[in-house]
């Protein structure tokens, strides 16, 4: 394969198996930090607090450090992983090169699914915001929300089609502004910058631990919401010039923020809100920092928050979009699923007819499911996923030891990270079951239907070989 | 090992893939709600008659915070005073671990069998 | 009419002509390259270059 040169503008993502068109390769670290950031960040602005009504204010803050440790494994594990295996596709081109088929196919639909159900979440709540903005300013009628929520997943995604870059570019700049509002907030009311508001001890007081301990675990459910979405970095492993280096850089540099972010958003929430008030999402405190800023008497403040939840919502959907149709694209050019969708647009170089194809499903869920029940179905996919990364570790270290294959990056103290990891898991699953338990079973039972499907029926459609595509040596032990 | 030739799938059978799984996955987010199994629900174990926000147990601190949100204590007080119920039985909390294992030994015993044979073609034997 | 009204109208409007402008492209699109050409795209080939250019030299 002579005639290709990988420095060429025009022939970029063209390559000698046979590839003439390609997703283009345009990301640098930012956008990798602005998608992993931009999706989790309206965790945020909004979801987050339902932890604090789960064991009250304490039980929160436990709770979002323990997510925290969860992510931070997360993180370095899938840094390690995807820094080796860089493909769109992510963590399901991961488990189909590490764990096997099928598990591959269960790790592409968790994606999908998390992400779509994230993506539909995000459009009722920015339908919702558009109602409230309109009673705000004095419109009697209740708002039709319906065309906003559609106008949201329509713009999103018509903006992913027509191209990778100007879509990741747009997040970093909301999604910029959206971190910035939370740090000008911090500053404005914890009294580091003069006038502070914040009174812990007298709100805390009698509330402690309303539910005692069982409210620590509980809380672990929506302590997720702090961080869900983070892992979403490795979906643009195919477009972005530098894997190996952008992609654990921009993972670790965004989980870092969002640990940054989720202390302040619980320090100044639950510092002005009562706890009965700011736990109760649906009745409530919806959108806690914006709360928060009606209380400290600033319009200024007012305003900064309310475009800031409207930014995290929009750069949230924004890189769902992006993230789910990058899984479903990898899947289907793998013929996991129709090979139809393993089209990428030849002039946009985007996997044009996933994007499509993922709409009507993304409306469907943002028009007829409650919200509690989408974000429910959005955690349980991310936690079944999250399992599966520590065992993906395991096996990775062991089919391939070190000084076996080149890493971009190799994580510190393995096992410790994939043990962790594990026992937080089983937590977060004893704190769903506490709440959603049915939700649990039937999403459970839907992956073993589908999973047998596969196996019995949609295999016979996959390249058996030729679908392990790394340069690696044979695997340990095979 | 033999090279495995996958047949070309037709639009007709592409289409009815797709068809069969949207159906599943509508099928998974809305059954729960139809047969009311779904979400946890709140409520209020013993209500208090003609509330005042000491009666609810707020502090002056925390009453002054509710009344600048905009509430009186009648509004307040089926937020202030519902709780979740986390009594659960045993039996449904061995059930939920036994699904979750066998889930994850399905696939994880499936894929393994699936593994060998890539790894078999692509290195070949 | 109020304003909002007229917001949503605008709206409804607008996700329509998104929505159409997908809908055109992706029509013509399919129609003016061959399937072969638009799904050819294959994982892993910076991998695979990489290793090519390595053997050339």
């Amino acid at each position: 394969m002579t005639d290709v040169d990988i420095t060429s503008k025009t022939m970029d993502g063209m390559g000698p198996h046979g590839t003439k068109v390609g997703l283009l390769r345009v990301l640098g670290p930012a956008h990798v930090w602005a998608l992993g950031v931009g999706i989790v960040l309206v965790g945020e602005y909004m979801g987050w607090n339902f932890a604090v009504g789960k064991g009250g204010a304490y039980a929160a803050l436990i709770a979002c450090w323990f997510a925290g440790i969860l992510y931070t494994c997360v993180a370095m594990i899938d840094s390690e992983v995807t820094s080796t295996v860089a493909s769109a596709g992510g963590q399901y081109t991961q488990a189909k090169h590490i764990i096997g088929p099928l598990m591959a196919f269960n790790v592409g639909l968790y994606l999908v699914f998390a992400y779509t159900m994230l993506e539909a979440a995000n459009a009722i709540t920015a339908g919702y915001l558009f109602s409230v903005v309109a009673s705000m300013a004095g419109y009697q009628a209740p708002l039709d929300q319906r065309p906003f929520i559609i106008l949201v997943i329509m713009f999103l995604a018509w903006l992913n089609y027509r191209g990778v870059l100007a879509t990741l570019t747009f997040n970093l700049v909301i999604t910029a502004f959206a971190f910035i509002a939370i740090l000008v907030l911090f500053l404005a009311t914890s009294g580091i910058a003069g006038g502070g508001i914040m009174q812990h001890a007298a709100l805390f007081e009698g509330h402690e631990l309303p539910y005692g301990w069982i409210g620590i675990l509980a809380a672990m459910h929506f302590g997720l919401w702090y961080y869900l979405g983070i892992e979403g970095t490795t979906q643009a492993a195919e477009e972005v010039r530098s894997p190996a280096r952008a992609l654990p850089f921009g993972t670790l540099a965004g989980i870092m923020t969002l640990l940054i972010a989720a202390t302040l958003t619980w320090y100044v929430s639950s510092g002005v809100l009562p706890w009965e008030y700011l736990g109760d999402g649906v009745n409530g405190s919806v959108a806690p920092l914006f709360d928060t800023a009606r209380l400290s008497g600033s319009t200024a403040l007012v305003w900064l928050l309310g475009f800031g939840t409207l930014f995290a919502t929009l750069a949230s959907a924004n890189g769902c979009i992006n993230d789910a149709s990058r899984a479903w694209f990898a899947m289907g050019r793998d013929k996991y699923l129709p090979g139809w969708f393993g089209a990428v647009h030849p002039k946009y170089r985007t996997p044009y007819r996933s994007i499509v194809f993922l709409v009507p499903i993304a409306l469907i869920f943002a028009l007829g499911a409650p919200l509690d029940q989408v974000i429910t179905f959005s955690i349980l996919s991310g936690l079944l996923g999250y399992t599966f990364m520590p065992l993906n570790i395991i096996l990775f270290r062991r089919k391939w030891p070190l000084h076996s294959i080149k890493r971009g990056y190799e994580h510190p103290f393995h096992p410790v990270p994939a043990i962790t990891l594990l026992t937080l898991c089983g937590v977060t699953f004893f704190a769903v079951f506490l709440g959603y338990g049915t939700q649990l079973v039937a999403m459970i039972g839907f992956y073993i239907v589908v999973s047998l499907w596969f196996h019995f029926w949609r295999y016979r459609f996959v390249n058996r070989g030729a679908q392990f595509t790394m340069p690696w040596p044979k695997p340990l032990g095979y | 090992m033999a090279h495995y030739t996958p047949p070309k799938q037709g639009r007709a059978s592409q289409l009815i893939d797709v068809i069969v799984l949207v159906i599943l996955t509508v099928g998974a987010l809305f059954v729960p709600l139809w047969l009311g199994l779904a979400g946890a629900a709140k409520s209020v174990e013993t209500p208090v008659a003609n509330p005042t926000w000491e009666t609810l147990g707020q502090t002056p601190a925390q009453a002054a915070q509710y009344e600048a949100l905009g509430y009186t204590p009648e509004a307040a007080h089926d937020l202030i005073l519902a709780r979740f119920d986390y009594s659960f039985s045993i039996t449904a909390l061995l059930t939920m671990i036994a699904v979750i294992l066998l889930y994850y030994f399905l696939i994880l015993r499936f894929s393994e069998v699936e593994y060998r044979e890539v790894i078999a073609e692509k290195f070949g034997e | 009419m109020d304003l909002w009204n007229w917001l949503e109208y605008a709206a409804w409007g607008l996700s329509v002509a998104f929505g159409l402008h997908m809908a055109i492209d992706w029509l013509k699109t399919d129609s003016s390259y061959s399937e072969d050409v638009l799904t050819s795209s294959r994982e892993g080939e910076l991998e695979a270059m990489a290793e090519e250019h390595k053997v050339k030299s």
